[in-house]
């Protein structure tokens, strides 16, 4: 049953995989991505890693492919002028392909990845939770790297600001606080006028 | 462990037979008669007068980068929050520390002005 479950989701991963670099639409090509995604997050969920799971989806589908979305939708690509020179070009990206594929199979092959390398994890209980167990070492044992984090997201929250704010003085906008803050002699001048009689002037007929 | 996903797993299964069933029963049992003013895009009532693909403004993006990382950081709450009587002060500590390091990314993000829309 479970090699089945995993047979079945490791093709929607893999054609969906493919599909991400072979249709046209970019907004399409995110939608495979996203399937892709969930994919991997059930072969996860297989090997009892149900926090990273659970987190690939709330993270990647829910965050980092709204933000890829939101690129590709709005994003001016003019797909003809891309497709330019396809052929063209098709027999230099072939070889480089397989170069690369070539490089990572001789230096990571299949020995790699067999059974003798990573032995099938022990199947637990219904009672069992990755969450906490991750949670245990976590904040004990890796305490440190989880520190690291805090400062990557930091340096993270830097680096978006100071590349992507930008000030616009010109724009209309409300400031709230000035208009909090105003006083009733900032709005309001009282001119002190002399009083005068005024003569009562009837108004000139008009003499035809 | 697994067996506690089973539910989950039915449910995809009914859920891709219930959107393949219909989109398959609406392209074989609906009438097809397309023609050019069906086919055309529709806004509104007027004409469509530009491309869907536009140039925007940067800010949105800074919007959803500054979502992404306090996403990010929920998630690290989430199992410190199960574990949280059985690791102690220590664990307490540290997350204090972690929350820390992005309380001053949050400060220096709203004295920035980041968070404004103007």
């Amino acid at each position: 049953m479970e090699t089945f479950v995993f047979y079945i989701f490791s093709a929607f991963m893999v054609l969906s995989a493919l599909m991400v670099i072979s249709v046209n639409n970019p907004v399409k090509a995110a939608f495979f991505l996203v399937l892709s995604f969930f994919a991997s997050a059930a072969i996860w969920l297989l090997l009892e890693a149900e926090f990273l799971a659970i987190i690939l989806v709330i993270v990647y589908v829910g965050a980092v492919m709204v933000l890829f979305l939101f690129v590709v939708m709005m994003l001016d690509i003019n797909m003809v002028q891309i497709k330019k020179g396809f052929v063209n070009n098709l027999p230099l990206a072939v070889a480089v392909a397989i170069a690369m594929f070539a490089t990572i199979f001789f230096v990571v092959g299949g020995e790699s990845f067999s059974q003798s390398v990573f032995t099938i994890p022990d199947r637990h209980g219904a009672d069992y939770s990755n969450v906490a167990e991750l949670g245990k070492v976590l904040y004990s044992d890796y305490v440190y790297s989880f520190e690291i984090a805090a400062v990557i997201l930091l340096v993270g929250i830097i680096a978006a600001i100071s590349l992507t704010l930008r000030r616009r003085p010109n724009t209309r906008h409300q400031k709230i606080e000035d208009q909090i803050a105003v006083k009733s002699k900032d709005r309001l001048q009282v001119v002190k006028v002399d009083a005068q009689p005024r003569k009562y002037e009837p108004a000139k007929e008009e003499q035809k | 462990m697994l067996e506690n996903y089973l539910p989950v797993l039915i449910f995809m299964g009914v859920g891709l037979l219930v959107g393949i069933g219909m989109t398959a029963a609406g392209l074989i049992l609906s009438p097809h008669r397309p023609d050019r003013e069906k086919n055309s895009p529709y806004e509104c009532g007027f004409e469509a007068f530009e491309d869907s693909r536009m140039k925007f403004d940067v800010r949105y993006y800074l919007v959803a980068i500054l979502f992404i990382i306090f996403d990010l950081e929920i998630a690290f709450l989430f199992p410190w929050a199960v574990v949280l009587d059985s690791i102690g002060t220590f664990g307490l500590v540290a997350m204090a520390i972690f929350l820390g390091l992005l309380v001053v990314g949050f400060i220096y993000e709203w004295k920035k002005g980041a968070l404004e829309w103007e």
